[in-house]
């Protein structure tokens, strides 16, 4: 025994679980294969097609693989159309905390396409979606995320938000937001958490000028 | 011709470009070695401006001039047995780990990218034969990528400088280096034993055959990828390895905060990552 080295390039597997056709319709059929394998090949082929999201988020919706369902999510990301974002928006929506969580992470990786649509999704109908937006804006490279949280904080009605957003504008924020701040103060006046939250926030960006963040 | 001859517009839209084909995004920061490439590529091709430079990169069918452009862009650093912990990671507990689950006589593969100049390929060779008893019990086979083809070509040649087999043992020196007016060359025996191939990560027809691996070594490559690229070469190398399967990353790199695919195993000598299934 030894080491060895082949003739030729790499070997195509013995068994081809690639077989079927690499096409846009073959490859949307084998996302429905029984094998977790040929799904995980044709999620990730499919990332070249640019029509493919809808095919990708109809799977991702019942998909329990955990293995398919990261290479779903990565093709969405690389397709990021429209189409892609609006599904990813859905998944906030879902009763599946799994789901929910991977379109947020998904969503932190996409600030060019995500900005556009973020002031609608903060001032969404449903609390929860308004959270799981502010925390979409924790890891969101976007030079914004300073200014949407502001605004949060000076109109939201909901206690809750405002407190996510209050834990992150200490993290990220600057002077820029005292005012606002000191105003969120006033307006939940008998809510203990917010003025403890504030104060955290107040001190922590004190000595951060717009230019430090 | 200078380098002020690209704009930042020019910039962007070669980085966005480059970022496409490659999964490679060059930062502001990194204007200056972006733009001399650029610049040294426009005039390799007679291109009057970027605008026509980047027309030809565009619509190059063979690919050649993308090819070269690349070679000039990747970064290809590297030395005999950096990050010496994980090639013990790898004789002590790794390899002993997977023989001891397989059931079979099939090869051992151990797939290592980027090849670089060869460096990462051999030291695991030299460590297979030096450290590892198991060799004689064993085949085991070791391809080395790289998506920079005159890289590739130094790789096959085996040609290093003194500073790059600093940390090889004096024994093994004599044992399988012959020495040149420059340096070293490693024998034929272990140039042998390695196979480069040219591999574009974020190109799926590419990596494509590259299957049934029980090793992965990839470190300080991913540092050079964005988020959303990052998770793609993992899951690449998730369809890459056997079913308990390993991949060593560098040690500034960490698969948890990549993608939840991996578990993670912490051995005598080092963290490593483990695609679960076996």
């Amino acid at each position: 025994m030894a080491l060895i080295k082949k003739s030729a390039a790499p070997r195509n597997p013995a068994k081809d679980d690639r077989a079927g056709a690499r096409d846009f319709d073959g490859l949307t059929r084998q996302l429905d294969e029984h094998d977790a394998t040929a799904r995980r090949w044709a999620a990730r082929d499919l990332a070249v097609h640019a029509n493919a999201s809808a095919a990708l988020l109809t799977r991702l919706q019942r998909e329990n693989d955990v293995s398919v369902r990261e290479v779903i999510l990565t093709s969405l990301m690389r397709i990021a159309d429209p189409a892609a974002i609006g599904g990813l928006v859905a998944c906030l929506r879902s009763e599946d905390a799994n789901l929910r969580n991977e379109a947020i992470e998904a969503m932190k990786s996409l600030p060019v396409e995500v900005a556009p649509i973020m002031r609608g999704l903060l001032v969404d109908q449903d609390p929860d979606v308004r959270i799981f937006a502010v925390n979409i804006l924790e890891s969101l490279r976007h030079p914004d995320v300073e200014a949407w949280l502001v605004e949060v904080i000076e109109r939201e009605p909901t206690v809750n938000v405002c407190g996510t957003a209050l834990d992150l504008l200490a993290e990220v924020g600057t002077s820029a937001s005292h005012d606002a701040l000191e105003r969120l103060k006033t307006r939940f006046a008998s809510e203990p958490y917010i003025q403890f939250a504030a104060d955290l926030a107040l001190k922590r960006t004190a000595s951060m000028s717009d230019g430090q963040k | 011709m200078t380098a002020a001859s690209i704009s930042q517009d020019d910039f962007l839209k070669f980085q966005e470009y480059f970022y496409r084909k490659t999964g490679i995004r060059f930062e502001d920061n990194k204007r200056y070695f972006v733009d001399k490439r650029l610049v040294e590529r426009m005039g390799h091709t007679g291109s009057a401006n970027f605008r026509e430079y980047f027309s030809k990169l565009r619509f190059d069918t063979d690919g050649v001039e993308m090819q070269a452009l690349v070679n000039l862009m990747t970064v290809n650093e590297t030395y005999f047995f950096r990050e010496q912990y994980q090639f013990d990671c790898l004789v002590n507990s790794i390899l002993p780990e997977i023989v001891a689950r397989k059931k079979d006589n099939r090869t051992i593969r151990i797939w290592a990218l980027p090849s670089s100049s060869g460096e990462e390929a051999y030291t695991i060779a030299l460590c297979l034969i030096e450290r590892w008893p198991g060799i004689a019990d064993h085949d085991v086979e070791i391809i080395s990528s790289d998506i920079d083809t005159n890289i590739l070509a130094l790789a096959k040649a085996g040609l290093y400088s003194a500073r790059s087999t600093m940390h090889v043992p004096e024994s093994y020196l004599r044992k399988y280096f012959r020495k040149t007016a420059n340096g070293f060359q490693i024998d034929d025996t272990l140039r042998g034993a390695v196979e480069f191939t040219r591999v574009n990560l974020q190109d799926p027809t590419d990596v494509r055959p590259y299957r049934h691996f029980d090793v992965i070594f990839c470190r300080n490559l991913l540092i050079y990828f964005d988020d959303v690229s990052r998770k793609q070469a993992a899951e690449t190398f998730y369809d890459a390895l056997r079913p308990g399967g390993f991949i060593l990353l560098g040690h500034s790199e960490s698969m948890s905060r990549i993608s939840s695919l991996f578990q993670v195993r912490k051995f005598d000598d080092a963290i490593v990552y483990q695609r679960p299934g076996v």
